[in-house]
């Protein structure tokens, strides 16, 4: 194995398993994370992994067992996607409750119906109410990089809760790119053992899990997982210090991308992120002043950090890859949220809502944002702007009359 | 009392006037809910607003349960808990001494504790804080009914009190209620009977309430650096809870009889029967819930049973 | 098999549920529970699913003396699956001393062993997962107030199946046979128990002891608050239920079953259903003839196969016998 390699998405999230040396990994397959715990069940029945990998019948059984095998003291991995994360969705609050650090990856798909493949955010986004913190991936090295980061926070004494980190299926999981791994000693110097201070054992007996009835002790016990995922955002910077010092990459709750100068910024996360950078370097290259925040740590949410990024600039945007039906854009109501009781927040704040369902967003139309950003009149405030362009309409007219579904839209 | 006034067409003027709150306390299984709502349905017949409503949790049968009726003859802006109730109903006296019910809790200054007692007392005793009111109303539905069953005779009680309902208002209540429970037409007859003996039963007593209760605020911060878990680490410690005021017979074993056979240990659900170093069963009645179990599983007929009654402060 | 458990005497003294549960007296659940937990010792995580017995552990109190773990409605097959696998690999992987093995157990009402758990359920057996699965079954959802389950029987009144005019005789399904649908699933150990029934108890645990894998119980609960009966006859109802054949005590060993107590002569089911409310309208105002007639047929012709296979002699409740050769 080179130290470098060429490995999907979904490899990456693997080898972070491995290299996490983690001891259980409940699985169920769902497409398009299914190869992860393919590649992984490959490595531990050829001996060079050692840990139990269990395929349970639902990946709410497996979000349970996972939760219960973390307070039985083994370090946890396991992943799922869209369908699969909605399917087990009563665990993950149940998880956080326990206070049981894991990890979970996502591989983002759209939800059904209509039922497809490809990816946007609402299966991940639907989580951000649980407790998990959430660490989304712009690149598939991002991906090995916050698994090893998520459980060094997660099991950290002053936090105890689980993560999600989440890529996108397909423009991550499936695509191939080089990835740089950790030797054994880093990873040993970055990550210490897991213990849980109250597992299940013999000797010392513990009860999980009771009920309580009050809503004083049910709120005094949410408040403080809030306190301690609020807390997160500090044991973050803390991990990713020492991972720079030990890998020399730096990573971020919320990365800049030629931001020190912007005015117009986008706000974006996820894969999509690189197309966006490229938009704004041809933007830069024309003289316009464009710049982007991608957001990489969802929860605890970094509304300091994104205030920090996006006062006193003139007009931002704000690209969602889901909806909130009735609403608009998840990450743009947070970010105005943030903004909310800041002074000089920019004057436009702009709802983009695009790439539902894995829909292709191309350079141009990032491009086609930003130019908006030098126009808002063009669009009304706080309504979402749907990006979809004219050929893709035609394409839905054309397949809509072949569904022998009459009229023009 | 016209409704309209109430609610005008318009809803625009809203009067708020006194409001009588009355806090029914029981256990699991003696029809507190029921009470509640035989004494909301009465109010409403008499022509006021009424609001009645109980609190689910854990419990079961046998566990301290409350429910709330709130009386007006204007809008109730109020909902949930009743803190500073007029009208204590104490449909179990064991519970005085509970110090997970406390039901006298918040009981105005001038406000009523009606308890449902086997104790001898004086029926109708006034202090400076509030006025007792004791009836044995379980004795009452033994006699009549057969069962300790009190929801509609307390309701009946704390009706009276109230000095708004009369009786024929509590009887069509009890009727419609039991009938929606699906009791049979039999026990809603004797249910009738054991209502009006104690409605009749209960003291005359007007309340008189000046005070608009108000409790005081302190709002605390919650930070703290602690990650707290919900694990309980002190195993076996629900003893603690004393389930023994539960019951309403107690069993009591007679040594002379008694073989040590082990039989009621063996079947007792809740380990209140222990064993002494010869084999002997010595019965926990802190917690001993009073199933009988005991009583009836004993081959040797050893062990027997009374009628609960337990002193309260 | 040589057993320990021949008499009451031999009945185990270690206590692991200390008074002052919320359970409703005279619960039958907490008497199997009880005994159940003394045959299998004190080295326990008991892993639950939403069921009375949840409410068992309400904070910040427990009667347990063990360890317990609530998990959801669904899934408390999968919650022994994440600690069992998390103890082996930590053993195996020197990560935890052997000595502080547990035993796991699963424990359930029907609605989640006959429901809402049975793919969990499934799943577990079906993965040889080395457990212990207790299900008290009050045929109903007892904790929501005594709900239709897949364990409800024939004729039972619950609150979703109200005996009306329309519908005289009650619920008109039949309970769902776990039993069966375990089997299949071949487990090394399978019983049906009852709490009137200690020493068959005992010595089906010790028993099931003796395999790695699945050991599954199901355990009739007389429940007098669904019911509808005198808590203090609880064992007497559980001991009705056997008599009558209405609930055979049973085990499998790799699917082989024997039947462990075989009444001489089956008593009527009337007996049995005469004393619960929850039966009270096959009887009152008029009685549903039909509807007895069917329950106790479904029994007589259950024992007929055992006697069949197991050439056991079984005699048929007179009233029934002499009926038919009317
Ligand atoms: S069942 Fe009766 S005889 Fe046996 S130990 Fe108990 S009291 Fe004594
Ligand atoms: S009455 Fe007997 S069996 Fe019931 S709780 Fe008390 S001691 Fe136990
Ligand atoms: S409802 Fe039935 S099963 Fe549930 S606690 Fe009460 S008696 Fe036990």
């Amino acid at each position: 194995m080179r130290d470098v390699e060429m490995m999907t998405g979904n490899t990456a999230a693997a080898w972070a398993a491995r290299l996490a040396d983690v001891d259980y990994i409940p699985a169920y397959p769902i497409t398009p994370q299914t190869e992860i715990i393919e590649t992984l069940a490959k490595w531990i029945n050829e001996g060079v992994m050692k840990a139990k990998l269990v395929q349970l019948e639902s990946e709410h059984s497996m979000l349970t067992a996972a939760g219960t095998a973390s307070l039985a003291g083994a370090r946890v991995f396991t992943s799922t996607s869209s369908q699969g994360l909605l399917y087990g969705f009563e665990m993950l609050y149940n998880i956080a409750g326990w206070r049981a650090p894991m990890v979970l990856v996502n591989v983002s798909r759209a939800v059904a119906a209509p039922i497809t493949l490809e990816p946007d955010h609402n299966d991940v986004l639907s989580a951000r109410d649980s407790g998990f913190m959430q660490f989304h991936a712009e690149r598939c090295q991002d991906v090995l990089d916050l698994v090893l980061m998520a459980y060094r926070v997660s099991e950290d004494r002053r936090v105890m809760l689980p993560s999600i980190v989440n890529m996108d299926g397909f423009y991550l999981s499936f695509t191939r790119e080089p990835v740089g791994l950790l030797d054994k000693e880093e990873v040993a110097e970055f990550l210490p053992p897991y213990s849980h201070p109250q597992a299940f054992k013999a000797r010392r007996h513990v009860v999980k899990g009771p009920a309580v009835i009050g809503g004083h002790l049910y709120t005094f016990f949410k408040h403080n997982i809030h306190e301690s995922i609020t807390r997160a955002a500090q044991v973050f910077d803390e991990a990713a210090e020492k991972f720079q010092s030990i890998t020399g990459r730096k990573l971020e709750a919320v990365e800049g991308f030629l931001l020190d100068d912007a005015e117009y910024v986008l706000v974006i996360t996820n894969s999509f992120t690189t197309t966006a950078k490229r938009a704004v370097v041809k933007l830069r290259e024309k003289g316009v002043p464009a710049g982007l925040a991608k957001v990489v740590m969802l929860r605890p949410f970094p509304a300091k950090i994104i205030v920090e990024k996006l006062k006193n600039r003139k007009a931002v945007a704000v690209f969602d890859q889901n909806i909130s039906q009735g609403f608009g854009g998840i990450i743009y109501s947070e970010t105005a949220a943030a903004l909310y009781h800041v002074k000089n927040r920019p004057e436009t704040l702009l709802s983009v809502v695009g790439g539902l369902g894995g829909k292709f967003t191309t350079l141009e139309e990032f491009e086609y944002v930003f130019s908006l950003l030098a126009n808002p009149d063009k669009v009304g405030a706080g309504k979402p702007l749907f990006l979809f362009r004219k050929d893709e309409l035609r394409d839905v007219e054309r397949a809509m009359k072949l569904a022998g579904v009459e009229g023009e839209m | 009392m016209n409704l309209k006034s109430i609610y005008p067409p318009h809803g625009i003027r809203i009067y708020w006037g006194p409001m009588l709150r009355i806090r029914f306390h029981g256990r699991g299984g003696q029809g507190v809910k029921t009470s509640s709502r035989i004494l909301g349905r009465a109010a409403f017949l008499a022509g006021f607003l009424a609001q009645d409503s109980p609190i689910y949790g854990a419990e079961r049968r046998g566990a301290p349960v409350v429910a709330f009726t709130r009386i007006s003859d204007s809008v109730i802006l109020e909902r949930g808990f009743i803190f500073n109730p007029h009208i204590v109903v104490v449909m179990d006296e064991s519970l005085i001494g509970d110090w997970l019910a406390r039901p006298l809790e918040g009981l105005l200054r001038g406000g009523v504790a009606l308890i449902n007692t086997a104790q001898a007392g004086a029926p109708l005793e006034v202090s400076d804080s509030h006025v007792v009111v004791r009836l044995n109303i379980t004795d009452e539905a033994l006699k009549i009914i057969g069962r300790p069953v009190i929801s509609a005779p307390a309701a009946a009680s704390a009706a009276k009190i109230t000095g708004l309902i009369r009786k024929k208002q509590v009887l069509e209540a009890t009727v419609e209620e039991l009938t929606e429970l699906g009791l049979a037409e039999e026990t809603v007859e004797k249910n009738l009977r054991l209502v009006s003996e104690v409605y009749d039963m209960t003291p005359h007593h007007s309340i008189k309430i000046n005070e608009e209760p108000s409790r005081s605020l302190e709002v605390v911060d919650l930070r703290s650096d602690r990650v707290v878990f919900s694990d309980i680490l002190e195993v076996g410690n629900a003893y603690l809870r004393k389930t023994g005021n539960w019951r309403v017979f107690t069993p009591v074993v007679d040594y002379g009889r008694c073989t040590g056979c082990m039989v009621c240990y063996v079947y007792c659900p809740d380990s209140a029967v222990k064993l002494d170093p010869d084999k002997k069963p010595v019965i926990d009645y802190e917690n001993c819930k009073g199933c009988l179990i005991c009583v009836l599983e004993c081959p040797m007929r050893a062990i027997t049973f009374v009628r609960e009654a337990k002193a309260y402060a | 098999m040589e057993t320990r458990f021949k008499t009451l005497r031999e009945f185990p003294l270690d206590e692991y549920l200390s008074p002052g549960a919320t359970m409703c007296a005279g619960c039958g659940g907490m008497i199997v529970l009880r005994i159940f937990h003394k045959a299998l010792g004190g080295n326990v995580v008991i892993v639950n699913a939403a069921g009375c017995l949840t409410l068992l552990q309400v904070y910040p109190y427990t009667p347990l003396k063990s360890s317990w773990m609530y998990t959801a409605f669904a899934s408390a097959p999968a919650g022994a699956q994440g600690i069992r696998d998390a103890l082996d690999i930590l053993m195996e992987k020197g990560k935890l001393p052997q000595g502080e093995d547990l035993k796991v157990v699963v424990l359930t009402g029907d609605g989640a062993a006959y429901d809402i758990g049975l793919q969990s359920s499934s799943g577990a057996i079906e993965r040889g997962l080395d457990f212990y699965y207790l299900v008290y079954d009050n045929e109903a959802y007892g904790n929501t107030g005594f709900q239709r389950s897949g364990a409800t029987p024939f004729g039972s009144s619950t609150t979703t199946t109200p005996p009306t005019n329309l519908n005289p005789a009650g619920y008109s399904g039949m309970k769902k046979d776990l039993f069966e649908i375990w089997r299949s699933h071949n487990p090394p150990y399978l019983a049906t128990i009852a709490p009137s029934h200690v020493v068959d108890m005992l010595r089906k645990i010790e028993t099931a002891s003796g395999f790695r894998g699945p050991k599954l119980f199901i355990s009739l609960s007389p429940c007098p608050t669904g019911w509808g009966f005198d808590p203090s006859e609880t064992i007497k109802l559980s001991r009705l239920a056997v008599e009558c054949g209405v609930w055979p005590l049973k085990e499998a060993v790799y699917g082989k079953v024997r039947h462990t107590v075989v009444p001489k002569v089956l008593k009527p089911v009337e007996e049995y259903l005469r004393r619960q409310n929850r039966y009270a309208h096959l009887f009152t105002p008029t009685r549903q003839e039909e509807a007895i007639n069917f329950i106790q047929e479904k029994v007589n012709e259950y024992w007929l196969k055992v006697s069949a296979t197991e050439g056991h002699e079984v005699i048929k409740p007179i009233n029934l016998a002499e009926k038919q050769t009317e």
